[in-house]
């Protein structure tokens, strides 16, 4: 006999993480002080800084590979584009054109990399590209630090290390600060409107919306389902994987160069690591989870993840005198919502298993009785 | 025949994308201007600089220079539109010109000598590269004391802006 569940309750079952964030949201704007035209005014740039990023994931998730933390890869790729295009001294809207044509092999061949590595961890992809993120890393530094200056040539002495190699470990972007976000942009109410950043980001969304549609699309979500069925069904699984990969890797690379002209500077060693796992984080606020997202857990993940980055910090001085307290928390949250993330999915895996487990059983017992 | 088609296909969007970062390169190179109004000697004779000279580029008042003074002005492509109103001499009449200044791509820092640029000279005489004084030497190490694998506690860097 099945058991009537509660439409109210599953509904709030099935979003608990978005409807957690949005209680402390509520509790936390009214102490932290701020105008709504304030907290709108920084939504909204930050949406058109962290949304492209985001939407690089919800590939990887159709074709089953879970949250690709590799996407720092494409980050990494990105932002060895924007320094050369830095010292060779090409500015604005040009600028962020080059770069991202220049990011997009060295995507292309970092992400064939790694969807290559995740077809040898099948099952274990997530951990893998963790992983993955950390040795291309070292491979990043070794380029950045050592290679650029003797055999990547870099001329200008605000770029280079006064050691005569290596980079400095912030790279100024001023010269292309937000030309993108400027070009069309529109005031309302005082809040600026990036038109054109938020355009590029539609364009994606629509990419990807007509990309389900397609043969490839089809069976990236096939393989997602079950990859014994799709191989059956004469898919080309590990190639449709790394295809996967390499799409998600190269938005990487165009998203991170769209964050990076808004925030007008490069943190050389930094920018990366951080960035795939507040991406992540962003969208699992959003209510994805390891095997479901869309583009609508992208834009309320970037709302809820990013207003809480800006009240946390101010609420924690006013309970606490100490503004500090709202940063680390706001950190603690972040890796707090992947951790929860991998668990639930793990535990609601098993309960799947075990189920199935039961209902064989269930079905063996009634044969065996008739 | 199928297999032709999508190799065509990359060729051609790798074509189109080189083409573009080539078309990027040159639209996009960056140039500083600096606008002197100072006196220069060129083949024996001397250039004096004028009274007054207002710069204005893209509508926009970049400097307004007395003799001996130098401005600066930044510009994306090969060449700078300048609108200049200049005075020659004190209580002299003002007079504007709008000219557009050729800007040698190899160049990032430009010197225009404007007095010499008004007298009609060529381009060796009234453009110099600027070139910017050697930065103070440094503590070697100074940059490199933050560099990865020395960060023990979350900084500034790990709870930065996102």
């Amino acid at each position: 006999m099945k058991s009537k569940k509660n439409p109210f309750l599953e509904l709030i079952q099935n979003n608990s993480v978005p409807i957690m964030f949005i209680i402390i949201c509520a509790v936390c704007i009214p102490i932290s002080g701020f105008s709504p035209g304030y907290l709108l005014n920084e939504i909204i740039t930050r949406m058109g800084r962290n949304t492209f990023l985001i939407l690089s994931l919800l590939i990887p998730i159709m074709a089953g590979m879970g949250l690709n933390f590799g996407m720092t890869l494409g980050a990494m790729a990105g932002q060895i584009a924007l320094i050369l295009v830095a010292d060779w001294q090409i500015w604005g809207i040009p600028g962020i054109i080059l770069a991202m044509i220049i990011s997009i092999p060295i995507s292309l061949l970092l992400g064939l990399f790694c969807g290559k590595m995740l077809n040898m961890a099948k099952g274990r992809e997530m951990i893998t590209s963790y992983i993955i993120s950390y040795f291309i890393n070292g491979l990043y530094q070794l380029v950045v630090l050592y290679m650029m200056g003797p055999i990547i040539p870099i001329i200008h002495t605000s770029i280079k290390l006064p050691r005569g190699y290596g980079i400095r470990n912030t790279v100024s972007l001023l010269n292309m600060r937000q030309h993108l976000d400027n070009l069309l942009a529109i005031r309302i109410g005082g809040a600026k409107i990036p038109v054109l950043t938020f355009l590029v980001i539609a364009m994606l969304c629509l990419f990807i919306i007509l990309f389900r549609k397609t043969k490839l699309g089809q069976d990236m979500r096939a393989v997602g389902q079950d990859m014994d069925v799709a191989r059956n069904a004469g898919i080309k699984v590990e190639r449709t994987r790394i295809v996967s990969i390499i799409m998600s890797t190269v938005f990487a690379g165009l998203g991170m160069i769209i964050y990076l002209q808004n925030m007008g500077n490069i943190a050389t060693y930094s920018s990366h690591s951080q960035i795939g796992m507040f991406c992540i984080a962003a969208l699992l606020v959003g209510g994805a989870s390891v095997e479901r997202a869309s583009i609508g857990n992208v834009f309320l993940g970037v709302t809820l993840f990013h207003l809480m980055f800006i009240v946390a910090p101010s609420t924690g001085a006013k309970i606490t005198g100490d503004s500090m307290i709202g940063e680390y928390f706001r950190v603690f949250v972040s890796y707090g919502i992947i951790t929860v993330a991998l668990v639930m999915y793990e535990a609601k895996k098993r309960m799947a298993k075990s189920k199935a487990g039961k209902m064989l059983e269930d079905a063996q017992g009634k044969g065996e009785g008739n | 025949m199928k297999s032709k088609r999508v190799a065509l296909f990359r060729a051609a969007s790798i074509l189109s994308l080189l083409v573009i970062a080539g078309v990027m390169m040159v639209i996009g190179r960056g140039h500083t201007v600096y606008l002197d109004n100072k006196s220069m000697d060129y083949n024996g004779q001397t250039y004096a600089a004028l009274y007054k000279i207002v710069a204005f580029v893209d509508g926009e008042q970049v400097a307004s220079l007395s003799g001996r003074e130098r401005g600066m002005a930044t510009c994306i492509g090969q060449g700078l539109g300048v609108a200049l109103e200049v005075t020659r001499e004190k209580d002299g009449e003002e007079q504007s010109f709008t000219v557009t200044l050729p800007l040698p791509y190899s160049m990032d820092g430009i010197i225009i000598n404007l007095p010499a640029y008004l007298a009609g000279l060529p381009a060796e005489a009234y453009l110099s590269e600027f070139i910017p004084a050697p930065e103070p030497s440094e503590d070697e190490d100074s940059e490199t004391d933050v560099l990865p694998g020395d960060e023990i506690l979350p900084d500034e860097e790990l709870l930065g802006d996102i």
